[in-house]
């Protein structure tokens, strides 16, 4: 046992007493973060992806900011704005709310594509360009963007190659029945947030996710994951596999997931568990609307570990 | 389906496609109308789908399958037939193209176009057909792959691809059900047209032989063990014409040797007549009960006789045959009969000896007044003139020299023969003296019975074309041909060939070399490939695709015939069983070269030492009932294991771990101790419940 894999147990322990009876997905986001990856969250309103955005920027202990995406929101409200100063006779930079280290993007599916690249840019390069200026943004950076399912009104769909952008997509679902007894009995979790202390420190964090890298994968692992993007994009039913970055993603989650665990190496077993919300996300069936779920699970099924 | 299925592009596009293909396929019997149907039907569908024109609705599906029927019932007056069936059948295809509205639907469109595309084979057996069979085939399969694409796909070529491959798929157990699947009877008669004949007739007018030599169409084509005899010996006896009623030739009540040959038209099978003896068993000989009145000369001659569909009973053979194959029989008038009218191609060997003498000693009383009977007062002239030749010349070999020479010197071969009147033979030997084989057999004959000798006509065909590819010859319905028999004494029946006189070419050198300029030669085929023949490589062509064809029918369509001798000489007795059994292993023996394929193919590399003891490992829990799920990793079994055997949950999480951090983990591998340990890890048989 680690230490760092006590200071993810902690903060685990944490986040679920705010989010109840949802281990599964709250060991998921984490394993986003400690893998430098930025987490989509899909699911109808109200299924609590704002507390699980916020109980893990307060557990984290990070600078947090929240968007919440419209349909009106420009790239300056993301990004900040230079505003003429008189007495100095030049332009402030007045830095947006992107200029955190967590940044929670509510409902990103809600607002115009300039705005979500402006966004998805800041993501990818880790730094935003103002005025001919190259911000740095601070690290570690992370988004947290919620969306709802494409098929409700008022919905931009992100496209495919934005969506790579994520290093994951997990979806909440419904609480079980013993938790909604015991939300619906406890307090308003919101209320329970700002009571919420950090459990690891930036270096920590920084210490971890350089621990994560360093996960040893052997040749057979790689083998069993080249065997199973080769299988997707060999699958009748998709349009197209998953890409090498696909592949990379798939690996990275991996290792912070066997982190997670206390390892120090990658079993098939860590593939398994973090393939779905890393694949599920860059596959297209041909049957649109249809989920890729039951195609992900196939593939598992049918590439043998040996 | 839910409502508002939608059939999938690809698997329209192929649908359609396979369809008009069937019809194109059924084009050659099918009426203009029900093909103009089945066009409007395609147009009507196509604009279905591109949302411009609607369905039809009940009244015109109703008033559509009511004027299709009425167009069928008027079209063939019968449904007795192959014909309108297969009308009907084509209609039934076509009406449903227009209610495709479900997934079933289609599916119905498909099995039934399956049924169609097969039912062409009842019409045609050539390797032609079989090949556009099997196209057709393909297409419809595709078609049933594209309806099964998701609606997203639409990939056109992947249906096709999906065809042929389950085409190919199922070739090895096609070969086997066809070599080894004994024929059953047919279930059902298919009804046959019984009224069309093709090829020589068993009467002769003048102009009967003219029209034949319209046709190249194939009579039947023979196969020699050994040299294939001159031209001038190939004269294939169909059969003897005795009866003359100053006009026509005809067989006539009393043929042979007043013994009925009965056949054609009669409805018993000549068992009772005693002038047949049906050879039941192959090789038997066939023997009269009378008095021997053949005499067989020189060496026997053996071939084998392919011989097309005629709808008639006589079937052909060069002089004194003996049928070898059950089902031929032999006529007084040493000419061959089937058992039943041929209604497809069928095979039969005989034997022939090219040197002999037939009734050389006696003819009797009855037979030389049957043979030397002319109606008294047809063609006056002739039997004058026939009369006064025979006291001039008695002697009958001199006479018919004198005929012939008559012929040679002043007479013309064509096919354009004027018109005659009412004594026929009058008019043509002293008027026209134009005409084609007909005319000069007839001609003489009449010649020969009025100056006393007793003579007959005999229709069947002279000489055919030689297939040096296969070494095999093609005889045509313009090789037609009809000739004389004049009986001498002492040399029996000797045949005369007066169309020899005139024309010497004729029988020397092949038809279609000596009419191919004549007007009227190949007339109902105006494009063959016949009418090429002097380009050389055109001429070659054709022989090798009729070679091709010839070898379809000898050995996929004769093979029914073979299959019961092959089968017993198998199996020792052919029973149900033992069938079951042959199929069963020729049918493993065919799959098995794709077993090895996969076999080879799914091993993939050799496993690693570590890989094969995890093997063992996974073999040993799923032996104490702890199965792997396909996929499922390896600290997920061990789980399990432990939870299911607890008394050996430590020794299992010790391997487990250990396997983890040697596949995984880095870990050196060390696999000498550690596969003793494997080796020894033994838990317990699951108890069977």
């Amino acid at each position: 046992m680690s230490a760092s894999h006590k200071i993810i147990g902690g903060v685990v322990d944490t986040v679920e007493s705010v989010v109840l009876g949802k281990r599964p997905q709250i060991r998921l986001a984490l394993a986003c973060l400690l893998a430098r990856g930025h987490l989509l969250i899909e699911d109808v309103p109200g299924m609590g992806k704002t507390t699980l955005a916020q109980a893990l920027a307060r557990v984290l202990g990070l600078s947090y900011s929240r968007v919440q995406f419209t349909s009106d929101l420009l790239p300056a409200d993301i990004i900040g704005v230079s505003v003429f100063d008189r007495e100095r006779s030049a332009f402030e930079f007045h830095p947006g709310p992107i200029f955190s280290q967590l940044v929670l993007a509510d409902e990103i599916n809600r607002t115009t594509p300039k705005t979500q690249s402006a966004l998805l840019e800041a993501m990818s390069e880790g730094q935003v360009s103002v005025d001919g200026e190259t911000r740095l943004l601070p690290q570690p950076f992370f988004v947290i963007a919620t969306q709802n399912p494409s098929t409700q009104y008022g919905t931009f769909p992100l496209p495919e190659s934005q969506l790579d952008r994520f290093l994951m997509r997990i979806d909440l679902g419904y609480p079980d029945p013993e938790s909604e007894r015991r939300l619906l009995s406890g307090a308003n979790p919101r209320t329970q947030l700002p009571k919420l202390t950090a459990g690891v420190s930036a270096a920590q964090l920084s210490a971890i996710q350089t621990e994560v890298e360093d996960v040893q994968v052997s040749d057979a692992l790689v083998g069993y994951v080249q065997r199973l993007v080769q299988h997707t994009r060999e699958l009748p039913d998709l349009e197209y596999g998953v890409s090498p970055r696909g592949a990379l993603a798939l690996l990275q989650g991996a290792r912070a997931w066997a982190l997670m665990d206390g390892r120090q190496y990658v079993i098939p077993e860590d593939v398994q568990a973090v393939f779905a919300p890393i694949i599920g996300h860059r596959l297209h069936s041909y049957a649109s609307g249809e989920p890729v779920g039951a195609v992900v699970q196939q593939v598992l099924n049918s590439v043998d570990i040996l | 389906m839910q409502p508002g299925w939608q059939i999938p592009r690809p698997g329209l596009f192929w649908l359609l496609i396979a369809f008009a293909a069937l019809v194109a396929l059924h084009s050659n019997h099918l009426p203009i109308w029900i093909q103009l149907t089945a066009l409007a039907a395609l147009i009507w569908r196509i604009q279905i789908f591109r949302g411009v024109w609607s369905y039809p609705g009940r009244f015109a599906k109703t008033a559509l399958v009511l004027l299709c029927a009425a167009g069928i019932v008027f079209e063939y007056r019968s449904f007795n037939d192959l014909d309108p069936l297969a009308a009907l059948l084509v209609s039934g295809l076509t009406l449903k193209l227009l209610e495709i509205h479900h997934h079933r639907d289609a599916l119905i469109l498909i099995y039934l176009s399956y049924f169609v595309a097969i039912v062409q084979c009842l019409f045609f057996q050539t390797i032609g057909t079989a090949l556009q069979v099997a196209a057709c085939m393909m297409l419809v399969t595709a078609a049933l792959a594209g309806i099964h694409q998701t609606q997203a796909t639409r990939h056109y070529g992947a249906p096709v691809k999906t065809g042929l491959v389950m085409l190919a798929q199922a070739v090895p157990l096609m070969l086997v059900m066809f070599l080894v699947m004994p024929r059953i009877g047919s279930l059902w008669a298919v009804p046959q047209a019984q009224q069309a004949t093709f090829g020589v007739s068993d009467s002769m007018s003048p102009g009967d032989f003219t029209d034949l030599s319209a046709s190249g169409k194939i009579a039947f084509r023979a196969e020699f063990e050994g040299e294939i005899p001159p031209q001038r010996e190939l004269y294939w006896r169909g059969l003897v014409l005795s009866q003359f009623d100053g006009r026509e030739w005809s067989r006539g009540l009393d043929s042979g040797l007043g013994l009925s040959a009965r056949s054609g038209s009669d409805s018993d099978s000549g068992s009772d007549s005693g002038s047949l003896r049906w050879s039941k068993r192959p090789g038997s000989a066939v023997n009269f009960s009378k008095d021997e009145i053949i005499e067989r000369l020189g060496r026997p001659l053996s071939y084998t006789v392919t011989l097309e569909a005629t709808g008639s009973r006589w079937v052909y053979g060069l002089s004194t045959p003996v049928p070898e194959t059950p089902g031929i029989a032999l006529t007084r008038d040493f000419t061959l009969l089937s058992v039943s009218p041929t209604l497809s191609k069928i095979h039969y060997d005989v034997t022939s000896w090219l040197d002999y003498r037939l009734q050389g000693n006696a003819l009797s009383p009855t037979q030389r007044k049957q043979e030397t009977r002319l109606p008294p007062q047809s063609n006056p002239q002739t039997q004058t003139i026939a009369r006064q030749w025979a006291q001039q010349t008695p002697q009958p070999t001199a006479l018919i020299e004198r005929v012939l020479g008559l012929f040679n010197k002043d007479y013309i071969y064509s096919l354009q023969a004027p018109a005659l009147g009412e004594h026929t033979v009058d008019d043509f030997l002293w008027q026209t003296r134009t005409g084609f084989c007909e005319h000069f057999a007839s001609s003489f004959v009449v010649f020969m019975r009025a100056a006393g000798i007793p003579a007959r006509v005999v229709v069947g065909y002279q000489g055919g074309e030689r297939n040096l590819t296969e070494n095999y010859l093609i005889v045509r319905q313009y090789d037609a041909h009809a000739w004389a028999e004049v009986w001498l004494q002492g040399q029996g029946w000797v045949r005369v060939d007066p169309t020899a006189a005139v024309a010497p070419e004729r029988i020397q050198i092949t038809v279609a070399d000596l009419l191919a300029n004549e007007k009227g030669f190949l007339a109902d085929s105006p494009f063959s490939a016949l009418r090429l023949n002097h380009i050389n490589w055109v001429k070659k062509l054709r022989l090798r695709i009729d070679a091709l064809d010839y070898a379809w029918a000898k050995w996929v369509l004769g093979y029914d015939s073979v299959q019961d001798s092959l089968l017993a000489g198998i199996l020792g007795e052919v029973n149900p069983q033992r069938v079951g059994f042959l199929l069963l292993i020729a049918g493993s023996i065919a799959m098995l070269p794709l077993a090895l394929w996969f076999m080879l193919t799914a091993r993939g590399k050799p496993r690693s030492e570590l890989d094969r003891l995890l093997l063992l490992f996974f073999e040993r829990l799923k032996r104490a009932g702890v199965d792997r799920r396909s996929g499922e990793g390896l600290r997920s079994v061990a789980g399990r294991a432990c939870a299911q055997l607890p008394a050996l949950a430590p020794q299992t999480r010790t391997i487990a771990q250990q396997f983890e951090l040697y596949k995984y983990g880095g870990l050196d591998q060390d696999l000498a101790g550690f596969g003793r340990q494997v080796r020894a890890y033994r838990p317990a048989r699951a108890k069977t419940p």
